[in-house]
């Protein structure tokens, strides 16, 4: 096994002793010049992690690994990372130069070395042209790139980036997004990056930790996390998703990357074809359909279909969401827009899927008791 | 919103009753200013309104009054080491109370806020008391500790103004890049609360070079600043000097404030 860059080994934060951990042992192994997203939503523990890989809180128990040496008790101007908060806290009375050169100034650099280091921060952010201004006449998205530059000028041993988009417009969001991706990748810089975007975890993070009350509910890559979900928690958090319990009736063949294809069946629907860890047949698992992988044709096609009354049309422009009524579910199929004939509420639909688009989830469904 | 324009009157006469309003406000707040002003230049023998003609000599006359200079250096000396002393203590309280959570936060916050809401006299005659058997009646000691008793509120009040609005995020954002807490205080926290702290220091050296009561009961008799001076020359004497005395004293407080402010922006920081 390469050394990771970062190792978090059974990280513990309890706020106050008799209420649940905010942090609840947490593990995690970050690769050299990786980004990975701590994505969850709002009190899952992912801001409490980071404070304490930044040192800017104790841990209750456990230990941060950096570069193989403890950090976990080094204080927070000793860990030499670099950090963009969601308020970008630039500082008021300094100009943008100064904003830059402060981590420099920390570490005692020479003049003359500053001087080059923050212009070529301030080229990479493509604001070499303001290094004289003063931060509050800047816009929010100016901002934020003088807050990475302050960060990075440092070559911090890990960038830390708290919800860096979140106060910012939608469009330049995206843009911002591209941005500090390709400043990442061309800096190596190993990132760790806080957000409740599943959109801005998806698009910019090499490895995701999908977190959940103080629990990482997975780790691993965008592919990953949204094709293979571990949990019903993540299937729902990152993207949308159809469940249906669907009973494992018996193996019928390998598939890819070390999965099965299993027979499965699904109450009152009939049977069909799906894939899934291997080892599951005789359980009840829930089966995971994202929307856009369910067809929906208005004629019957093939065996394997679900026949089902359409509930619900939205037309969004360039995707049309379809809810179509099967029996006592209800399943959100969504597709491309075309120019053809569109589905109607009330229309008869028959649903279908690929099988490999028919994920199980490993971990079984409780039966309900007899 | 249309609509709403085509019914407003053309003549609303809660306008002119506002300025009227202002007005009198105004001239409630400077009439005194302005007599004190006139009278300053009136050649009446007495204190005494209005004006019989004009003259200079009661601003002639202050350089030769030696009470007037002499209480004068008292309460320059007195209300420079106040300030200096009240933002040296006042700073880090207010520092403590906007940062820590501690269990006797609310009663520390009281006391050093109580100042403010027991009468002068009260504290006064409390500190003659104390102060006579520890011999501090009739020192500088002894004034400045009543001094500083009293302005102490005014410099934590407006430093947590300014506490308040900061984001504390800043001094995170300077811990990580390598900064010990001496140097977040110094090169972040500091300048981002001076408003906070120059107003403070600013009405506590005005407050202080102002006080009489305390003064007056502290060191009446051994040390007695312009206050106590002015106080016992309107006793003894009734002509127009000390109305030059004030105007010129005016005119001083006007040129600190105009010159912080054209500094420092005091306006900004008192809001």
């Amino acid at each position: 096994m390469t050394e990771s860059k970062l190792s978090i080994v059974d990280l513990t934060k309890r706020y106050a002793a008799g209420l649940d951990p905010a942090v609840d042992r947490l593990n995690m192994e970050v690769e050299e010049g990786h980004l990975v997203a701590l994505l969850g939503p709002s009190g899952c523990g992912k801001t409490t992690t980071l404070r304490m890989v930044a040192g800017l809180m104790d841990p209750t128990a456990g230990s941060i690994v950096v570069d193989g040496k403890e950090i976990t008790h080094t204080p927070v101007n000793k860990r030499g990372m670099g950090m963009v908060f969601q308020s970008y806290a630039l500082f008021p009375h300094m100009n943008v130069e100064q904003n830059v050169a402060f981590g420099l100034q920390m570490r005692q650099t020479s003049k003359s070395e500053q001087k080059r280091r923050v212009a070529g921060a301030l080229d990479m952010v493509q604001l070499g042209h303001l290094s004289k201004r003063q931060v509050k006449d800047l816009s929010g998205g100016q901002q934020q790139r003088i807050a990475l530059a302050r960060a990075l000028v440092v070559e911090p041993t890990l960038l830390l980036l708290d919800e860096p988009l979140s106060n910012l417009d939608a469009k330049l969001r995206e843009t911002m997004r591209t941005e500090i991706r390709s400043i990442q990748q061309r800096t190596r810089a190993t990132t760790l990056f806080v957000t409740h975007d599943q959109d801005e975890a998806l698009d910019m993070a090499d490895r995701i930790a999908v977190m959940n009350g103080g629990l990482i509910e997975q780790f691993g890559s965008p592919t990953d996390v949204y094709e293979r979900p571990r949990t019903r928690f993540v299937a729902n958090f990152i993207g949308q998703a159809n469940f249906l319990n669907a009973r494992v009736l018996s193996e019928t063949g390998s598939a890819a990357k070390g999965e099965t294809h299993y027979r499965v069946s699904i109450d009152g629907l009939g049977q069909f074809g799906a894939v899934g860890a291997p080892g599951l047949t005789g359980s009840t698992h829930e089966l995971v359909i994202r929307p856009h992988r369910l067809r929906v044709s208005l004629q019957p096609a093939g065996t394997e279909t679900i026949a089902g009354v359409i509930e619900r049309v939205n037309y969004t422009g360039d995707a049309l969401s379809v809810a179509v009524k099967a029996g006592d579910r209800v399943l959100q199929s969504q597709m491309p827009t075309s120019s053809g004939d569109l589905p109607r509420t009330g229309d008869a639909a028959y649903l279908s899927w690929n099988e490999q688009d028919a994920y199980l989830l490993p971990t079984p469904v409780k039966e309900p008791a007899a | 919103m249309s609509e709403a324009r085509l019914f407003k009157p053309r003549f609303n006469p809660a306008k002119p009753a506002f300025g009227i309003l202002v007005f009198l406000l105004y001239l409630f707040l400077l009439a005194p200013l302005l007599i004190v002003f006139v009278v300053s230049f009136a050649s009446n023998q007495y204190l005494s309104f209005p004006p019989e003609g004009l003259t200079f000599k009661w601003y002639e006359m202050l350089p030769e009054e030696s009470t007037f200079m002499n209480g004068m250096r008292v309460s320059l000396i007195v209300a420079v080491i106040v300030t200096v002393i009240v933002l040296a203590l006042g700073v880090p309280v207010a520092l403590a109370l906007d940062r820590f959570e501690f269990k006797a936060k609310a009663a520390v916050q009281s006391f050093f806020l109580s100042p403010l809401l027991i009468p002068s006299i009260v504290l006064a005659l409390g500190m003659v008391l104390l102060f006579g058997p520890l011999n501090l009646n009739n020192t500088y000691t002894g004034i400045i500790i009543g001094h500083v008793a009293i302005t102490i509120p005014f410099v934590i009040r407006t430093t947590l103004m300014s506490l308040a609005t900061t984001d504390t995020s800043c001094e995170a954002a300077a811990r990580i890049l390598g900064a010990g807490s001496w140097t977040v205080f110094r090169r972040i926290t500091l300048p981002i609360i001076q408003p906070g702290v120059i107003a403070g220091g600013v009405i506590a050296f005005i407050v202080s070079f102002d006080e009489a009561v305390i003064s007056l009961f502290v060191a009446e008799s051994g040390l007695p600043t312009l206050p106590v001076q002015v106080l016992r020359y309107v006793e003894n004497s009734a002509d127009a000097a000390v109305a030059a005395l004030s105007v010129i004293l005016i005119l001083i407080s006007l040129a600190v404030v105009v010159v912080v402010e054209r500094a420092m922006g005091l306006r900004k920081a008192l809001r």
